[in-house]
């Protein structure tokens, strides 16, 4: 009988050679980064495009004969949009395949996933996507839009373009919206919106059915006075939505709905003939009249062999901050990843707007906030675009984050440091 | 009287499973605690960690193979135990985390700062107390499965009625924890944790005591629940598994005996989530997903259900397989799980343990038995599928 | 007498004269070219071009619509070489320019010898009334219409005049009556007397709706403070009429809801109801359905642009057969070899949904697809207070006929006899002849292929990505089981009191704390009766 037990014994052994063996094959003259994104499950949809996208940009950088004159690697590894697999996946690069530094992660989940891992390992992960802040990691370069580089100005624009006086904050019930909507809320009621003129709402994940909520915010946008959406539903949720408002004969002249996660490729899943007019604000849009977003593009178009395939704003997140992770390694000479942390702060690269970003000392980076219409064929019209703004961490509207700060450089290295108390550790006192 | 039932459970297999699952839970560790790291026999953390996580779905695969290899009630909730018993031990770690949060607030965990939650909710006292927690690791499963099982084996609902309601369970669970105001971080989960009875999650060490604890607590649940099935109680669990009706009627109060299995395998599930959560650094509410306990179902019957060792195996082997093809052939590792679960079922019925075991069988006494059930079941009524 | 026939003839021609004079008089008063003003809006910021389409408005030249129309649709470009304004439109690589005033050709230009002027939703909305005040006197009853309509929704004092002279010569009384609604909202914000006010507060209120109470609301504070209690009463008086219509609205949708369950559902409630088969795979079948309309449509668009409203029901039949065929290869393939071990069918179907969701993501891509609504699914009308969209509504119907089909299918064709008889007793079904294998290949199938079609109806509401099913499957299961599994009645009145029942919770507790309500209640119920609402009696059920 123990013959069986024996069996399974070997097959263990067996599954475990097998993963210690695999880091054996390392070259030495290539530079591995890692790229973390889902390829299966729920999140698959908007991570698989960024794969895509590193694939190309590390395509692009051997073209120009690599970094320190090594060929870079990219390993590709599935964290199939399951969380504990990210930190196992993110472990896996870092110990197992030695990479330089991780591409990847979408949702705040993964991110959180997979920060003690890059904290413990000290490894350097580059972060694409907005999110909602209220977070600072020595090992983690946030490259999307923290809240004040995306929703306070699209609430500013509705506000003065379209004399919006009462908010619909809809979000689908996760962390992300749940603060940001707090941060809009606070910095609304800032702003002399009385708390009766703010509606918020949230609904689960994946919600199809919103016939109940269009006709509750049509009522609510029935009060006499410009009522606009700010709208923090995410990914899939966003087409059942805009469906039903479309069809509900919601106008974007009547209420106008701002999105913060919907860009070309969610609206590529739509016939947006209703929906022209509605905005979305985003660090970066396709239509963004620029020669470097052309060249962008047509590279885009050749390496997915698909001219329909569209450009959106993590891409371009990923594209500076795989640029700047470049030229702080060709900076540093060197691939470590202290080295690394030292000479990136104050790098600087070109972004895919036609101007520079910036990456500060809080481990964000300066960009610009484009304001967009939809249009007819699935692009933006851009209507707004502001002055580069830095990412601010700590919302200056949540009353626990007021005071905090963050700066990497030394001697501070300090992400939660508190200018009220003086001292590195959130209250500090 | 225990240690005759000790004693019974104690079968050669078992034994043998037991002496590699510890033999492994010391080698291990101490290969990547005591061997350099550029030696050949060196485990990496990273490996051991990995294994460890399978350690704890190999006890939550254990779990449901007692109450559906040996009750016949098929679980598809199982995950929600799991899930439960982990957030225990995760809402303990965040309370070790003190004052070394974001915000420094020595009280409230960082995503109730940063919502503006004033104070703790009622519920999270106590969990900054480590007993108190690992109560609680049993007691919430265990209660949730006591009061799941109180209703719906009175009521006797069975078979598939039994396996949809526990899938509902699960999914009203993961919808629950996934919203903000419930106070379990939402989508985001538990992370960030520090550390565990004063030692460091991250360190080696503590990994290492870890892995050695996962390894333990599934050799004795295994053990437990071997003396289970081999008790005069396992024998009338088996009867209920196979004839409820007359096991019912020869007096046997088939209610007290599923629900009695229901709740021991809700905590040993919830044992198993609470090893599982300082070894991955996060629970979420992606643990409650309805394909997570379906999975768990495939990774019993892949090692072979009602054989206790099959579904460790089953366990070890179809996540070792995942792990390893998520990272080498990232396109196609769905094909290649859902091509197993088919092949399993359709040529290893019984799982793997379980054809070995039948392969001292002639081969053909098994064809014979597999028309005799084919035969049975030939009135594909819905009732009958609890089996 | 002679002489004063003439005279009265005279006089009303001259009054007529008068008349048609004072309509024309803007455009003949300011006999300006409105050339040099359109062209001014190649340079003009967003508020300076609001200015200028005032000042468009004012000529009251009606050639101007078409300029105004197509700069509110984004289709007014400027060439950067002169900047002068056309018109533009694609035509291939290069924009065809069109003279935004006389509508003449202006020859072609490469798109990026031209640029787009900029509008945004406050440029729009002023567009909108100008066009209204163009166009309200437009010969064309349904453009009149519009334009009462556009007036109405973005009302303003100087469209007042314009209104009432249009009134006096409107005969068609729906537009009539619109236009007296549209006077009534306009004249609240003008300077007119406190009575005139007052009658228009009536009108409003008879008006009724929700847009009513928005316009009171939004005027009573410019109002006079003695209207102040009219504008409250009619306010009430909307708001106590509206109370009945939002509970019937509530119902309408909690049935809307319904039937996507029902659809959802329906396929199940065959291979798992009827068959015993946990179908872990139906919600791709529902995927495969979409995704076939997705092909379809494409297919369509790529060769016959003008069948585009026919898709959905070219997409019927060939999601059908698709799904169908899919359905019948995994029964042969697969679930033969597993009848009477319902359980494992959970397991090797969950393998096979794996696979076609992988499938499907190899080859469209994990992306969203884009399937169009034809023009008679998009859209709503009212109904009373009742706002009804037409997608919803023929998705209800749709399900219902699905509905009814497949009772009759079950009820009245020899297949459904023979479905029954062999799921019933499947060996004295074949002692009698029949060849049980194929009946359950081909109820499968038929599973399958209603599942197929209910995609193609649920691809007009929701994302078509390989997902689709994965969002389905648990709701589906719930409304099979809460029914009562193998009875197709059971599935439909599950449904729909599970559609209602969240649609009741949804407004007071939320979406998901009522989700999570009437998940708790199902389990609750199934306590409570433990074979669903109509379960199944006889002995093959006790077995």
């Amino acid at each position: 009988m123990t013959f069986k037990s024996k069996l399974g014994g070997a097959l263990l052994a067996a599954v475990m050679s097998t993963t210690a063996l695999q880091g054996a094959f390392a070259a030495d003259d290539t530079i591995k980064i890692g790229v973390l994104h889902s390829l299966s499950g729920t999140m698959a949809i908007s991570e698989t495009t960024l794969k895509d996208v590193m694939l190309m940009l590390v395509a692009e950088q051997n073209k120009k004969g690599g970094v320190l004159g090594k060929k870079l690697e990219a390993v590709v590894v599935d964290p199939a949009s399951d969380w504990p697999l990210f930190a196992e996946k993110a472990r896996q690069l870092i110990s197992k395949d030695k990479v330089a530094a991780v591409f990847g992660c979408w949702t705040s989940s993964s991110r959180k996933s997979v920060l003690p891992v890059f904290e413990e390992l000290n490894s350097i992960l580059f972060y694409p996507v907005q999110y909602e802040g209220e977070e600072s990691s020595r090992n983690i370069f946030y490259t999307g839009a923290a809240p004040n580089q995306q929703a306070i100005p699209a609430v500013d624009y509705l506000a003065k373009e379209e004399g919006v006086k009462r908010w619909v904050l809809a979000g689908t019930d996760y962390v992300y919206p749940q603060t940001t909507n707090k941060i809009l809320k606070a910095y609304l009621m800032s702003k002399g919106v009385a708390e009766s003129d703010i509606m918020v709402n949230y609904t689960p994940f994946g919600h199809s059915d919103w016939q109940t909520i269009v006709s509750d915010i049509k009522k609510f946008g029935s009060a006499g006075k410009k009522t606009a959406v700010v709208s923090t539903i995410n990914g899939d949720a966003n087409v059942p939505f805009y469906k039903e408002l479309g069809n509900q004969g919601i106008k974007a002249e009547d209420i106008p709905v701002v999105a913060f996660s919907v860009g070309e490729e969610e609206l590529a899943g739509l016939d947006t003939k209703p929906l022209v007019g509605h905005l979305a604000a985003w660090n970066y849009f396709q239509s963004v009249d620029a020669d470097v977003n052309a060249e962008f593009i047509k590279e885009w178009h050749a390496f997915t062999k698909n001219d329909k395939r569209v450009t959106n704003d993590p891409m371009e997140a990923a594209y500076i901050g795989f640029n700047a992770w470049v030229k702080a390694v060709e900076a540093a000479g060197t691939t470590n990843t202290d080295a690394v942390l030292d000479s990136i702060i104050g790098v600087s690269v070109p972004n895919l707007s036609g101007g520079t970003s910036t990456v500060m000392p809080n481990h964000h980076i300066t960009k610009p906030v484009l304001i967009g219409e939809i249009q007819a064929d699935g692009q933006f019209d851009i209507v707004q675009e502001t002055a580069p703004v830095v990412g601010d961490e700590w919302s200056d509207y949540l009353p626990d984050s007021k005071n905090l700060i963050s700066d990497w450089r030394k001697p501070m290295s300090c992400g939660n440091f508190n200018v009220a108390s003086g001292k590195c550790g959130g209250k500090g006192s | 009287m225990i240690s005759g039932f000790v004693f019974r459970a104690l079968e050669g297999r078992i034994v043998a499973a037991v002496g590699i699952l510890l033999a492994i839970g010391i080698l291990v560790p101490a290969l990547n605690l005591l061997t350099p790291a550029d030696s050949a026999i060196h485990i990496p953390t990273y490996a051991m960690s990995l294994f460890g996580k399978y350690l704890c779905y190999a006890l939550l695969a254990l779990a449901l193979d007692l109450v559906w290899g040996y009750c016949g009630i098929l679980s598809l909730g199982h995950g929600a135990f799991f899930a439960l018993g982990g957030y225990a031990m995760g809402m303990y770690l965040m309370r070790q985390i003190g004052s070394r949060g974001v915000y420094g607030n020595p009280i409230l965990p960082d995503f109730m700062v940063f919502l503006n939650w004033k104070e703790l909710p009622w519920f999270w006292h106590g969990f900054d107390w480590f007993v108190f927690a690992m109560v609680m690791v049993l007691v919430v499963p265990g209660l949730l499965a006591f009061v799941f099982g109180w209703f719906a084996f009175r009521s006797r609902v069975n078979g598939v009625y039994l396996s949809i309601i526990t899938q509902a369970m699960t999914y009203a669970l993961l919808l629950a924890f996934f919203r903000n105001d419930m106070g379990f971080g939402g989508n985001n989960g538990l992370t960030d944790f520090k550390d565990i009875l004063g030692f460091s999650v991250q360190a080696d060490g503590t990994r290492a005591v870890l892995f050695f604890m996962s390894a333990l607590m599934l050799s004795l649940c295994l053990i437990l629940a071997s003396a289970i099935v081999r008790s005069k109680f396992g024998k009338v669990l088996v009867g209920v598994r196979d004839a409820e009706s007359r096991v019912r009627f020869l007096g046997f109060r088939v209610e007290n005996i599923k629900l009695f299995t229901f709740v021991v395998s809700a905590m040993m599930a919830g044992i198993a989530g609470a090893l599982f959560v300082p070894q991955v650094g996060i629970i979420n509410p992606g643990e409650f997903a309805p394909a997570n306990s379906i999975e768990v179902v495939v990774w019993t019957a892949v090692g072979g259900r009602g054989t206790l060792i099959g579904p460790i195996i089953g366990a070890i082997l179809v996540n070792g397989g995942k792990s390893f093809f998520t990272g080498a052939f990232p396109e196609i590792w769905l094909f290649a799980l859902g091509a197993l679960f088919i092949c399993v079922t359709l040529f290893l019925p019984r799982g793997i343990v379980g054809t070995i075991q039948h392969g001292f069988r002639s081969r053909k006494a098994y064809k014979a038995a597999a028309e005799a059930e084919k035969g049975r079941d030939a009135q594909p009524s819905v009732a009958q599928a609890a089996e | 007498m002679t002489s004063k026939v003439p005279f009265r003839v005279l006089q009303s021609l001259g009054l007529l004269l008068c008349l048609m004079f004072s309509f024309a008089a803007p455009s003949f008063a300011q006999q300006t070219d409105p050339r040099p003003m359109i062209d001014a809006l190649s340079k003009a910021d967003f508020g300076e071009a609001e200015k200028l389409i005032g000042q468009l408005a004012a000529t009251g030249d009606a050639r101007l619509v078409p300029a105004l129309n197509a700069f509110s649709e984004g289709d007014l470009y400027f060439r950067k070489s002169d900047n002068l304004v056309f018109i533009g439109k694609a035509a291939g690589s290069n924009y065809e320019l069109i003279d935004p005033v006389t509508g003449a050709s202006a020859g072609q230009a490469a798109k990026n010898a031209v640029t787009k002027i900029k509008i945004n939703n406050s440029l729009r909305r002023v567009i909108r009334s100008a066009m209204g005040g163009l166009t309200l006197l437009s010969p064309d009853r349904g453009v009149r219409l519009q334009a009462a309509d556009a007036v109405l929704r973005s009302p303003s004092a100087e469209n007042l005049e314009l209104l009432e002279t249009a009134i006096s010569k409107e005969a068609d009384r729906e537009v009539k009556a619109r236009m007296e609604e549209a006077r009534a909202v306009s004249l609240l914000s003008s300077d007119r007397s406190i009575d005139e006010k007052r009658a228009a507060i009536a009108t409003i209120k008879n008006y009724g709706g929700r847009n009513a109470i928005g316009i009171l609301m939004g005027a009573s504070a410019s109002l006079d403070p003695s209207l102040k209690a009219d504008v409250d009463a009619a306010i009430a008086s909307i708001e106590s009429g509206q109370r009945l219509w939002d509970i019937g609205q509530n119902v309408w949708y909690g049935v809307s809801l319904g039937s996507v369950l029902l659809l959802a559902a329906i396929g199940l409630a065959i291979t798992f109801g009827v068959m015993g088969i946990i179908n872990m795979a139906h919600g791709e079948m529902v995927m495969l359905g979409a995704y076939s309309t997705f092909v379809v449509q494409q297919l369509i668009r790529d060769n016959a642009p003008g069948l585009f409203d026919w898709s959905l029901a070219i997409a019927l039949p060939v999601a059908f057969l698709v799904t169908g065929a899919v359905g019948f290869v995994i029964e042969r393939g697969v679930i033969r070899f597993l009848y009477g071990r319902p359980l494992e069918t959970l397991l090797a179907t969950w393998g096979v949904s794996l696979i076609l969701q992988q499938t499907i993501r190899s080859i469209f891509g994990p992306t969203n697809q884009e399937v169009g609504n034809p023009s008679w699914m998009s859209g709503s009308f009212p109904v009373g207070g009742m706002t009804i969209t037409w997608n919803r509504m023929w998705i209800i119907a749709f399900s219902l006929s699905i509905f009814v089909a497949l009772l009759v299918v079950m009820k009245k064709s020899s297949f459904g006899l023979n479905m029954r008889a062999v799921t019933q007793n499947r060996r004295m079904a074949s002692s009698m002849g029949i060849k049980t294998p194929w009946v359950d290949a081909f109820t499968f199938a038929l599973g399958s292929g209603i599942a197929g079609i209910a995609g193609v109806a649920l691809s007009q509401i929701d994302n078509v990505s390989p997902n689709l099913g994965q969002s389905y499957i648990i709701d589906s299961f719930m409304v099979v089981v809460f029914g009562g599994v193998g009875n197709l009645w059971g599935t439909l009145v599950g449904a729909l009191s599970l559609g209602v029942l969240n649609k009741f919770l949804e407004p007071s507790v939320g979406a998901v704390l009522g989700k999570i309500l009437v998940l708790v209640l199902i389990i609750l119920f199934i306590q409570k009766r433990p074979r669903g609402l109509f379960a199944l009696k006889g002995r093959a059920v006790e077995a």
